[in-house]
């Protein structure tokens, strides 16, 4: 009898495995890569995604930004990589040169936008060829924070407007309080506060030359003048020198010291401020956070910065186009940016018409509704922005270090974009 | 048909070596090949699936004419190779030394000293960097909170933005990492020293220099070389150190071969480009143990030692 028991149970356990095998085999395994810092909460997305989509389970990979585009073109050389990717806006045409990418018309057929192709932002940047190879799906730019204790402690009320009295208030900030008024990530990522000095000052380091080709837009006078802008912040010491090793806008040597109120005034991208606020406000609970945001710098003209963001795109190797397909419009929906990814703003004019600012980041709203602009020539000269932005890092490293004069490091800057336009 | 001794031991020396003469071809050779193949074009990494097209030796000319060829060229040979290899076969000299003395004996502090010095060998060199970076962070760094404290410095120091500091807190995260081993390595070697030679010696009138400089070192001298060709290729090659500590900044200042060579292919996207330079410093390290075995001899200097 007990035997008997035994027997039963046993072939009951294994019909029920074979059961659980047979359907998990049967289902489809894709996988996302996301290199944004919400893993977690991504994670929690995908889950909800697979209870919607019973039959397709999601495979979550990371990796550093600053791998990720070289990774995946590997990957997608050799026929692998992950079956839906994100990355940034101005990759996507990189991307479908290479092949690595499947073009949008390919996935409609699996099921249309909700409310058409046109309505998100920046589809010019995910063209190739007369085709889109992806969909556009976060946006965000850079605009001016501000710590406004620190600011009402050196007597400044109102916050400056322009390139020079940024620095003169950095000034009065170091003279006053001893605090750093005004510090930026001045190695790889000085190519923001670079480009948007430019802009803002009427020039850029390539342009259209009006016959259909492109050329530098920079004189060799407005680069070395725009060097020497950035290096007085390290040469007379109201910012770090310390900064010239610093990487990123959210690199803890900064983020700490506009914590801490070491720091009055910062330059950086949405989320970073986000991540910023909501720091500040679990280490103070009940406290308001002492940040305001607002445009970046004007110089002789209106101030611009880049209009940025995350693409989404199916791999061209995907053997699952139709789930990834539903991954990415998941990805792409109100609920998502309501619940999950709430550090970005959707790049899709709807939903960022629906967006309730709060009060601190109402500069962010007024720089991205109405003072970016796109990288445009770097991408359409064929010199594309990653190389462009290397490039001109490095020159500003050598400059700002002090390893070459700013005429020099400008004189070579120019002719080495004038060599990549040339190739 | 029967086989003559003589083939029959060649066929099983044949045999016996085939299967690491694969390993060699399919892990070494192919890779070496297709990337001297690959120097020789316009590849690049949004091409991979189409091909590059030949281009000679354009990728060369274009390197070994560069503006930029000559200080990367310096970095590594000079700072980040010449002065480091130096650095770390002295301190791993006076570590061996110092363990083998019979002043730790005395104190009975041998197993103990040991033991320290390998804990830096055992760091993987992206913590011991990141552990480094921290130490000489000009805020919260303990290095820059100590030279503060004791009044040596008025301001912080940024050692890896400051083009005076920065080479040297690079060469002090390598050597730092990396001199254990040598250490340990010349440790092994001093104690297979005669104990005699030096009694003897000492008997016949030597001081403690002249025992070192005429029996010690020569002893030491085909693993000090050894060590030192090691160390050179090594170091020549290594990308870690520098990129996670400066990414080859300020700028460009301690940009060297090894960066040069990820910032081509993966940043810049010129696999071809950076090929040619990968094929570049192979050729230069050929060339660089060639001559070292030849200057060195080291087979002689092993029969004279015994």
């Amino acid at each position: 009898m007990a035997r008997n028991f035994g027997r039963k149970l046993l072939i009951s356990c294994a019909v029920l495995a074979s059961t659980s095998l047979s359907a998990l085999a049967d289902d489809i395994k894709i996988s996302f890569r996301f290199n944004d810092s919400e893993r977690k909460e991504m994670r929690a997305a995908l889950d909800e995604f697979e209870q919607q989509n019973p039959g397709i389970k999601v495979d979550l990979q990371t990796i550093s930004w600053k791998d990720s585009r070289d990774q995946f073109l590997r990957e997608a050389a050799v026929g692998q990589g992950p079956d839906v990717v994100h990355i940034a806006f101005v990759w996507t045409q990189e991307m479908a040169e290479a092949e690595a990418v499947t073009p949008v018309e390919e996935l409609t057929k699996y099921g249309a936008f909700s409310n058409g192709f046109n309505d998100y932002i920046a589809t010019d940047l995910t063209m190739y060829d007369g085709k889109a190879y992806g969909v556009p799906w976060s946006a965000d730019t850079w605009a001016m924070v501000y710590r406004t204790d620190v600011l009402h402690s050196a007597g400044i009320m109102d916050k400056p407007e322009t390139w020079d009295e940024l620095k003169e208030a950095s000034r009065t900030i170091k003279e006053k309080t001893g605090n750093t008024g005004f510090a930026f990530p001045a190695a790889l990522q000085v190519w923001f506060p670079v480009n948007y000095y430019l802009w803002s000052n009427g020039a850029s380091f390539i342009t259209q030359d009006g016959k259909g080709g492109y050329k530098v837009g920079v004189s060799k006078e407005q680069l070395a003048g725009a060097m020497d802008y950035f290096k007085g912040y390290v040469d007379e010491g109201l910012a770090p020198r310390s900064i010239l090793s610093i990487d990123q806008p959210h690199d803890p040597a900064l983020m700490q010291a506009l914590l801490d109120g070491k720091q009055a005034m910062a330059m950086m991208p949405t989320n970073t401020y986000r991540q910023l606020l909501s720091a500040y406000e679990k280490n103070n609970p009940g406290k308001t956070a002492p940040f305001d945001s607002g445009v970046m710098m004007h110089g002789t003209n209106a101030p611009r910065t880049h209009l940025g963001g995350r693409t989404l795109v199916v791999n061209s190797n995907t053997k699952h186009p139709e789930a990834s397909w539903k991954l990415l419009q998941y990805l792409a929906s109100a609920p998502l940016f309501e619940k999950y990814y709430t550090n970005q703003f959707p790049a899709q004019k709807t939903l960022l018409s629906q967006i309730e600012y709060r009060h601190e980041e109402l500069g962010f709203a007024e720089q991205l509704a109405n003072n970016t602009r796109t990288w445009g020539a770097y991408a359409e000269s064929g010199v594309g922005v990653g190389p462009l932005w290397n490039t001109v890092s490095r020159a500003f490293g050598t400059a700002l270090s002090g390893q070459e004069s700013s005429e020099k490091s400008a004189e070579k800057l120019i002719a080495e974009i004038e060599r990549m336009l040339a190739k | 048909m029967t086989l003559s001794p003589k083939l029959r031991e060649r066929l099983t020396i044949f045999f016996m070596l085939l299967p690491t003469f694969a390993i060699l071809v399919g892990f070494y050779l192919y890779p070496t090949l297709y990337n001297l193949e690959l120097s020789f074009t316009d590849i690049t990494l949004l091409k991979l699936k189409r091909g590059g097209d030949f281009i000679g030796l354009a990728n060369y000319w274009e390197f070994l004419t560069s503006d930029s060829f000559f200080a990367i060229a310096v970095n590594t040979v000079l700072w980040l190779t010449g002065i480091s290899v130096v650095c770390r076969l002295l301190l791993g000299l006076g570590f061996a030394m110092l363990l083998n003395s019979q002043f730790l004996k005395n104190i009975r502090m041998t197993t103990l000293a040991r033991l320290m010095l390998l804990v830096p060998w055992a760091t993987p060199p992206v913590v011991a960097v990141i552990a480094w970076r921290w130490l000489f962070d000009p805020t919260h760094g303990p290095i820059n909170s100590w030279l503060l404290a004791t009044g040596l410095i008025d301001d912080p120091v940024a050692f890896t933005a400051n083009l005076a500091t920065v080479w040297p807190a690079i060469i002090t995260i390598i050597v730092w990492n990396t001199t254990p081993l040598i250490g340990v390595s010349l440790l092994a070697a001093l104690q297979t020293i005669p104990e005699e030679l030096n009694e003897a010696a000492a008997i016949d009138g030597a001081n403690r220099w002249q025992q070192f400089r005429y029996i010690t070192l020569p002893y030491l001298m085909p693993t000090i070389s050894v060590l030192g060709l090691m160390s050179v290729i090594w170091t020549f090659n290594n990308f870690v150190y520098v990129w996670l500590t400066t990414g080859a900044g300020p700028g460009t200042f301690t940009n060297v071969l090894a960066t040069e060579v990820y910032l081509k292919a993966f940043v810049d996207l010129r696999i071809g480009y950076s090929a040619a330079i990968g094929v570049t410093m192979a050729v230069v390290m050929a060339a660089f143990g060639a001559l070292y075995f030849r200057f060195f001899g080291l087979n002689e200097m092993q029969e004279k030692v015994g």
